[in-house]
């Protein structure tokens, strides 16, 4: 779990037992979970003052799209991880990120997270 | 040989004069009188022979002799006797062709020899002049516009003197008979050509009687002078009721002003003139004419009345309405039609549109008519059109296209619409006919469907990973393998609603569903098959057939087939048409020997419970030395049910 020790995952996640799921998973993963936040403003909020490795951001929150939030963490060249149910996404232009589907096991997000931050040590399950 | 015009002599018909020589008393009295004689009887003469006759009566009575002779060129140029007196078949014959001038010279001398027999004419002459009793004659020439045409001879039995006086006479009759002469031919070549031309007007008399289309004549006032045959019996006449014939009165009543006012027309702008009308014919049946009227003119300009053609053209002119209403049809039925149409001919320029074309594309049919079809194209797929429309129309053979395409409207805007394109082969050509119709809002309501279906998909997998989170709490800090298997199951469920979504919850392939969810396309999945014609399973079937191969599927990674190296899975399924059923098989190959577990676990409790009930079939679960064998039977339907064939 090297690759993602230490690393600050900013989590925005409306449904309160799906964020608790994914700190708990990025727990396991070693990393250190930024937010979670649960609006568009909050995440707005973090994304311009933490400190941030990494993003998982839910593509729909509380009805409103993701992409404000996205958009800053793009201008700062943060990796972003899509979890979406939409099947698919429409991505912004020449915007590093990752897409998975929800729901996902934890080894698909260690994956993901893994691929978008360029590490090269895929998480084995532990 | 010729016949002679004149035979005097014949005791049928006796001269006017005896060929006995009259008691002959020259003086000029007698001279005058012979010559106003011939000359009045040349005026009143007819013919011919009537000239020869009177000519031969001035030569005997004038110049006092009992024999005489006519004599003319024929059209080989040899002399002939034409007329005579007292004159045997044997001297003529004899003397036939003998002259002492060529044709046609111009006035030679007459010859006068009062004895023959001290002339130097040839022995064969003498002899036959005198055997005839003939001692003296004279050969007086006749001319005709200056030219020698002929002679007349005079003849004495006793050797004569040709006094002056009777040389002049001789000479003076000789003359008037070239003038008779010429002034007869004249008259008979006039009264030939009017006898051709009687008779050749009697042909064309015939030829208009008889002729199989209905001819007239009209004087200037409009009366009937001639019908022929065909028009007779049309109206049912007999050539006596031709004269006091109204034919106006057998013309429709609604065409009456018409053909009134055409007929005037030809005599006023004096030119001829065509109208089509309706007649009433003998059986009292109104028949559709085509009458073609010249006016006819006297030689000082006169309008003498008019001659004319009818034509029976009662079955063309239904034939071109019947054409005229069933364009009309067409044309009403295009305009009418629920869709935009355009007609093109082969290079597609375009022919027709109707109204809703109109509307559809914001253009005025004038706008459109014979400019290119390319320009209801959006400007970027223009430049390729063309070649696009000439291959579908040479294909072979002509087919419909239909297809999606986007329009260019007037206004710029580019619109969906939905096109049908037909090729025909028409008399006229090649025509191409498109149907066009907006489906702007159909294009709507599919993404509106499409984002509905997203939106619920994303909902259901939000759900799910909600659930997936309450699970991670539940089994926090218990049963791993439990959260996991239910992991597992959850996302098996998810994956299959992914794919119905994709088939927008209408059907979905059972392959794709083997695929999906037993990882098939992974690297490491080469060890499962899967075989099988193309069957579709209804969302029901679908999700619960996901869940059992899912189930099948961990159970064979953890304890079968799929826990060995050399393990592997073949999935196959067959229709049993006959049956009404569809048999998949799970069968693993490969595997640790298993026994039927005692415990029945949620999987077994899926296969063997929830999938007979859920899809009225039948599950069997068994556990072989090689490995699990699961055999699935659920009904199979043509169309629609829970599976069906592709």
């Amino acid at each position: 779990m090297s690759g993602l020790k230490g690393k600050r995952i900013l989590v925005v996640e409306d449904e309160a037992l799906i964020a608790v799921m994914v700190e708990d998973m990025l727990a396991d993963f070693g990393s250190i979970v930024v937010g979670p936040a649960a609006t568009i403003q909050a995440a707005l909020a973090l994304a311009q003052s933490e400190v941030i490795d990494a993003a998982i951001l839910d593509v729909n929150v509380r009805g409103e799209r993701i992409d404000p939030v996205a958009e800053a963490l793009f201008a700062r060249g943060v990796p972003v991880l899509f979890a979406t149910g939409y099947g698919e996404v429409r991505l912004l232009n020449g915007a590093k990120a990752v897409v998975i589907d929800k729901p996902y096991t934890k080894e698909k997000l260690a994956l993901g997270l893994t691929r978008g931050l360029g590490v090269e040590d895929p998480v084995t399950p532990s | 040989m010729r016949s002679p015009l004149v035979r005097s002599g014949d005791s049928a018909r006796p001269p006017p004069f005896s060929d006995m020589a009259a008691p002959y008393r020259e003086n000029r009295t007698t001279h005058l009188e012979t010559l106003y004689r011939l000359t009045d009887r040349f005026y009143r003469a007819s013919d011919m022979q009537s000239v020869l006759r009177a000519a031969m009566d001035a030569i005997t009575e004038g110049l006092g002799c009992a024999k005489c002779s006519i004599l003319l060129f024929d059209s080989g140029d040899v002399i002939r006797f034409v007329a005579w007196r007292g004159l045997s078949d044997h001297f003529r014959q004899a003397l036939d062709g003998h002259t002492p001038w060529k044709p046609g010279i111009a006035e030679p001398p007459p010859i006068f020899i009062s004895d023959i027999i001290k002339s130097d004419d040839s022995e064969f002459v003498k002899t036959n002049i005198c055997n005839e009793g003939i001692r003296s004659l004279a050969f007086i020439p006749i001319t005709s516009q200056g030219r020698v045409i002929g002679k007349f001879m005079a003849c004495y039995p006793a050797p004569h003197h040709y006094s002056e006086a009777s040389r002049t006479l001789a000479v003076t009759i000789a003359r008037q008979l070239g003038f008779g002469l010429e002034r007869a031919k004249i008259e008979q070549a006039r009264i030939d050509s009017l006898r051709d031309l009687q008779d050749s007007e009697q042909r064309f008399r015939l030829m208009a009687e008889k002729a199989p289309v209905m001819i007239w004549m009209s004087d200037a006032k409009g009366n009937c002078l001639h019908l022929n045959e065909m028009l007779r019996r049309f109206w049912g006449l007999d050539e006596t009721g031709v004269a006091s014939f109204n034919w106006q009165s057998t013309v429709h009543p609604d065409d009456a002003d018409y053909v009134s006012a055409r007929m005037s027309a030809v005599t006023e702008r004096r030119e001829r003139v065509s109208v089509v009308a309706r007649y009433r014919n003998s059986a009292g049946e109104y028949r559709i004419l085509e009458t073609l009227a010249h006016p006819r003119f006297s030689s000082d300009g006169t309008l003498m009345g008019l001659t004319g053609v009818n034509t029976d053209v009662t079955e063309r002119e239904y034939a071109v309405k019947a054409l005229r209403d069933s364009e009309e049809h067409f044309r009403l039925v295009v305009e009418a039609a629920p869709s935009g149409m355009v007609m093109t001919d082969g290079e597609g320029r375009i022919l027709m549109v109707n109204a809703l074309c109109e509307r559809l594309f914001g253009y005025e049919r004038g706008e459109l008519l014979g400019r290119p079809v390319e320009v209801l194209v959006p400007p970027d797929s223009r430049g390729e059109h063309p070649s696009l429309r000439s291959r579908h129309v040479q294909a072979r053979p002509p087919h419909l296209l239909t297809r999606e395409v986007m329009g260019h409207h007037k206004d710029g805007r580019s619109i969906p619409l939905e096109i049908g394109v037909n090729p025909i082969q028409t008399w006229e050509g090649l025509r191409v006919i498109a149907t066009i119709s907006d489906i702007a809002e159909r294009k709507q309501a599919e993404a509106q469907r499409e984002l509905l279906l997203a939106e619920l998909n994303h909902r259901v997998k939000n759900t799910l990973s909600v659930v997936q989170g309450i699970a991670y709490q539940t089994f926090r800090h218990s049963d791993r393998a439990a959260r996991e298997a239910f992991e597992g199951r959850l996302l098996a469920l998810a994956r299959a609603h992914d794919l119905l979504t994709r088939s927008h919850w209408e059907s979905t392939s059972l392959r794709q569903i083997a695929i999906d969810t037993l990882q098939i396309e992974k690297p490491d999945g080469q060890r499962i098959t899967a075989e099988g014609p193309l069957i579709n399973l209804n969302p029901h079937a679908a999700l619960t057939i996901a869940l059992a191969l899912h189930e099948l599927f961990t159970n064979a990674l953890k304890y079968g087939a799929l826990s060995q190296e050399a393990g592997s899975v073949d999935l196959s399924w067959r229709p049993e048409k006959a049956a009404g059923k569809l048999r998949i098989e799970w069968r693993e190959h490969g595997g640790r020997p298993v026994r039927h577990p005692t415990h029945r676990g949620f999987g077994s409790l899926l296969l063997e419970h929830t999938l007979a009930r859920d899809l009225d079939g039948r599950v069997e679960l068994s556990f072989e030395p090689s490995g699990a064998v699961c055999i699935i039977e659920m009904p199979l339907s043509e169309q629609g049910g829970p599976a069906c064939l592709g």
